[in-house]
């Protein structure tokens, strides 16, 4: 237990420089490339001593230097300012729109998993036949296409053409919020409340964006699953339960995948922050309320500490992520000590 | 273990379908508007967009305002209003009993205090106010009276503005500009418009109701729902889906065809008063010759632009002052489109050949203006790249930096977009050729002579004294050229079949206290 314990604290302290690094570029890049806050704030027209007071008022007529130590000050004492085009604490907006973006990608991930997981062993299984090829060329094709696209021919064919699901939103617009006002994950809202019908109406908005996201990262998990469960039922072991004569479906299945998963797991990490910027194109393309969204909203406007603040939530959310996956490694591989 | 996931999948599906099925009806009918534009700074100080501009045509009002569709102008708060003999003292009457959303009083005290609010933040929009009134003077609670700086004939449509629109001094913070509702006392909209806003959620959903209390009778839709779209094609899906009853700006050329073609649609073409042009950075860059300007425009054929970038969706425009407006000439007609010929005859004037080309960067902005603005400009070059004399290369950037680079005087010839802030002439000319409004757009052209024409038909109410000022103003834009009128913009609403009263016109408010649910109407 301590020993675990001391490794949660080392990675945990190694996200540290990750953070540093990240949003130190960040902070650089965003203060170097043109346009500035005061111009989007207060349009085109505003006279020069007004777009300089507010300048000063907000320090960015300070060297970039005091700035950037200014903020890192800030941020060790866990805040993340104020938002420069809003009168908001930058927290505000992310806490208001998280909860959207981790529902989108859990779900995502969900789906990825879930499809490439079991397609991925039933072609390693049904190696060289035509429904391994088949299945091989379906990892190929959405790995290739790109997540907007995707998110289209969806909307087109399953929303407009066969009218089976809403294709913008996280709800219909005519459905209450009231429902909606707990956790901000509508799913457990809903079901906290108990209001099955605006659950209804948020698992099918949440359908075809979950299916986008997790379609088009399937492939990938359909090609690991497969190479690692043909290595591992060439395995010794593999052999020992069919000489004891178990059935095939339970060797695959049970003595095959789960050992073959270990790298996939491993994938599962890697792959969470593909989901999150998948994600900034899929909430474009649901017109999803999300992080993604904000994030470039907020670019387009300049507000510097917004950028920052989601940076440094996307970074720890995959390193949490990361840590977890090592985790469940040792949860599934005895042999792995933490 | 598979078959049994699958048929869990199945059946959560089939019974979210069938709740979803059973949907309770709603206690208010609500008509869904869709849009991809943005809301800015929920405060009239300060906003000055097309998209926020409309949300506060609906939720508030002025002292006089368009009639629905028209460009008359008819009392709204003011009963009536008197103008002095030399036409720089506007006297308001105001309407009695009329009531903001939250309860407070309206009276002249309401409206002075916005306009002194309006001129001392000093927002973007704030020019409409403060370049024209001097002061505002209560006469008695129901009177009140614009001092103004000079005559200004066109003074009745600037007061139908925005920023002329009153606010209650308790709701509204007096020094400091608002974005969100949750800033205010109260944490939400107040005003004396057709609707109150009950519901704001930034780039997500605005809801609007029917304000019990406004003077000009209840709205044909109580519920009005806008929904943001992050994209015009998502947009497009969803109105063919259903899911929104009325989608308007800004649709991709090609889904406006398409759209057009769908009979289960309602399409309103709406010739509006919106223009593109070609600028010119004219202090101090390569346009500073205005032979250099001349031949450019000369090169460009609007035809061609409007035909391959919009599939014919809008108008080629001749003069700064959109077609349709009084005092509108066609100038620019005479020098004609793609005229490569007299384009090089001043191109060599100004000492240029094929061997040593004129040579400058043509600059847009990818998303402001919409997904086609890239097309344009490719379309652009291709034309300019028609003369040997010439060498273009296009940039871009987005909108932030390109403001930031025009008042930097970085970009020698840009393309610019305009929706009018009042619906006369000036504000199609003096807000690029004169002095001040020139500065303000990057375009840095000055001239006295032209500023008095200005300050001519500004001070001036006598309808010829003002026509022959806008025909000599158009005539004289040919030569010195200051920008290049390129389209003039049709608008499309498009809308479910039962949904009618889309009357926007040429002022492009749109009221949505016209709409109404034709099937409603029949019961």
């Amino acid at each position: 237990m301590r020993h675990l314990l001391s490794y949660l604290i080392t990675r945990l302290l190694m996200a540290i420089p990750m953070v540093f690094i990240l949003l130190s570029l960040v902070f650089v890049v965003l203060r170097v490339m043109p346009g500035d806050p005061v111009s989007s704030m207060l349009g085109g027209h505003a006279p020069e001593e007004v777009i300089e007071r507010k300048k000063a008022e907000l320090g960015l007529n300070k060297p970039i230097a005091i700035q950037y130590v200014e903020y890192l000050g800030k941020l060790l004492r866990l805040d993340l300012g104020d938002s420069m085009i809003f009168t908001e604490r930058v927290s505000a907006p992310i806490l208001d729109k998280l909860p959207a973006t981790l529902e989108l990608t859990v779900c995502g991930l969900l789906v990825s998993l879930g499809l490439g997981v079991p397609l991925g062993a039933f072609a390693a299984r049904r190696r060289r036949s035509g429904r391994d090829y088949g299945i091989r060329l379906y990892a190929n094709a959405v790995y290739c296409i790109p997540v907007y696209w995707m998110g289209l021919m969806l909307q087109l064919v399953f929303g407009v053409w066969l009218g089976w699901v809403p294709i913008s939103g996280r709800t219909g617009p005519r459905m209450s919020s009231s429902a909606f006002s707990r956790t901000g994950f509508y799913l457990i809202d809903t079901l906290l409340t108990g209001d099955i019908q605006a659950f209804g109406d948020v698992f099918l908005h949440l359908l075809l964006p979950a299916f986008t996201l997790g379609v088009t990262l399937s492939g990938i998990f359909v090609r690991l699953t497969r190479a690692n469960m043909l290595d591992v039922l060439k395995s010794d072991y593999i052999l020992a339960a069919r000489a004891r004569g178990l059935p095939e479906r339970r060797v695959v299945y049970d003595h095959g995948l789960r050992n073959a998963l270990i790298p996939v797991v491993t994938m599962l990490g890697l792959q969470f922050s593909l989901l999150l910027a998948g994600a900034i194109l899929t909430e474009t393309t649901f017109s999803w309320p999300g992080m993604g969204r904000l994030l470039l909203e907020r670019i387009y406007l300049r507000d510097y500490p917004t950028i920052q603040g989601i940076i440094v939530v996307y970074a720890l959310f995959v390193s949490l992520v990361s840590l977890l996956v090592d985790l469940l490694y040792a949860a599934i591989d005895p042999r792995v000590r933490l | 273990m598979k078959r049994v996931l699958i048929l869990a999948l199945g059946l959560v599906l089939i019974l979210s379908l069938a709740l979803t099925g059973c949907a309770k009806k709603e206690a208010v009918r609500s008509l869904v508007y869709g849009t991809t534009e943005k809301v800015t700074d929920m405060d009239p100080a300060n906003a000055y967009d097309f998209h926020t501009w409309e949300i506060f045509q609906n939720i508030s009002t002025g002292l006089l305002a368009y009639k629905p569709g028209t460009t008359e102008l008819v009392p709204a708060l003011a009963e009536s209003y008197s103008v002095n003999a030399k036409g720089d003292e506007y006297t308001f009457k105001l309407r009695g009993g009329v009531k903001f959303t939250d309860g407070s009083v309206f009276d002249a005290a309401a409206v002075k205090w916005t306009i002194d609010r309006v001129i001392a933040l000093k927002g973007d929009p704030s020019w409409l106010v403060s370049d024209f009134v001097k002061s505002v003077d209560v006469v008695d609670a129901q009177t009140v009276k614009f001092v103004l700086k000079q005559p200004v004939a066109y003074f009745p449509s600037l007061v139908a503005t925005p920023p002329y629109f009153p606010l209650p001094s308790k709701v509204y913070p007096k020094d400091k500009i608002i974005k969100n509702p949750d800033e205010l006392t109260g944490k939400a909209l107040v005003g004396l418009g057709a609707y109150k806003a009950t519901s704001f959620k930034r780039d997500e959903e605005v809801v609007l109701e029917a304000n019990p209390s406004f003077f000009g009778g209840e709205p044909g839709v109580k519920k009005i729902i806008i929904r943001y779209f992050a994209d015009a094609t998502t947009m497009r899906l969803a109105l063919e889906k259903g899911e929104i009853d009325l989608a308007y700006k800004s649709m991709n050329p090609s889904d406006i065809k398409d759209l057009s073609a769908n009979a289960a649609l309602v399409t309103n073409k709406l010739p509006g008063p919106y223009i593109r042009y070609l600028c010119y950075e004219c202090s101090q860059s390569v346009f500073k010759d205005k032979k250099l300007r001349q031949a450019v425009g000369l090169l460009l054929n609007r035809p061609e632009i409007v035909e391959k970038v919009y599939l014919n969706q809008n108008s080629p425009l001749y003069s700064m002052v959109p077609a349709g407006m009084i005092y509108h000439t066609d100038d620019f007609k005479a020098g004609g489109d793609g005229n490569v010929a007299a384009a090089e005859k001043l191109l060599k004037e100004a000492g240029f050949s094929a061997a040593k080309p004129f040579a400058f960067d043509l600059w847009y902005t990818p998303t402001h203006y919409g997904d086609t603005e890239v097309n344009m400009a490719e379309v652009m070059k291709s034309q300019l790249d028609k003369s040997k004399l010439v060498k273009v290369t296009v940039k871009s950037a987005e909108w932030a930096t390109y403001k930031e680079q025009w008042k930097n005087k970085q970009m020698p010839a840009f393309l610019l977009g305009w929706y009018p802030d009042y619906i006369d002439p000036d504000n199609y000319t003096a807000a690029f050729a004169g002095t001040t409004g020139s500065k303000g757009m990057g375009i840095y052209f000055s001239s006295k002579e032209w500023d008095d024409l200005f300050a001519k038909e500004q001070g001036n109410t006598d309808p010829a004294v003002r026509k022959q000022v806008f025909e000599q103003v158009q005539k004289m834009w040919t030569d010195d050229a200051p920008t290049v009128p390129i389209f003039q913009g049709d608008l499309y609403v498009f809308t479910k079949k039962n949904v009618a009263g889309v009357k926007i016109g040429p002022t492009l408010i749109f009221n949505y206290n016209q709409l109404q649910f034709t099937d409603e109407k029949k019961k």
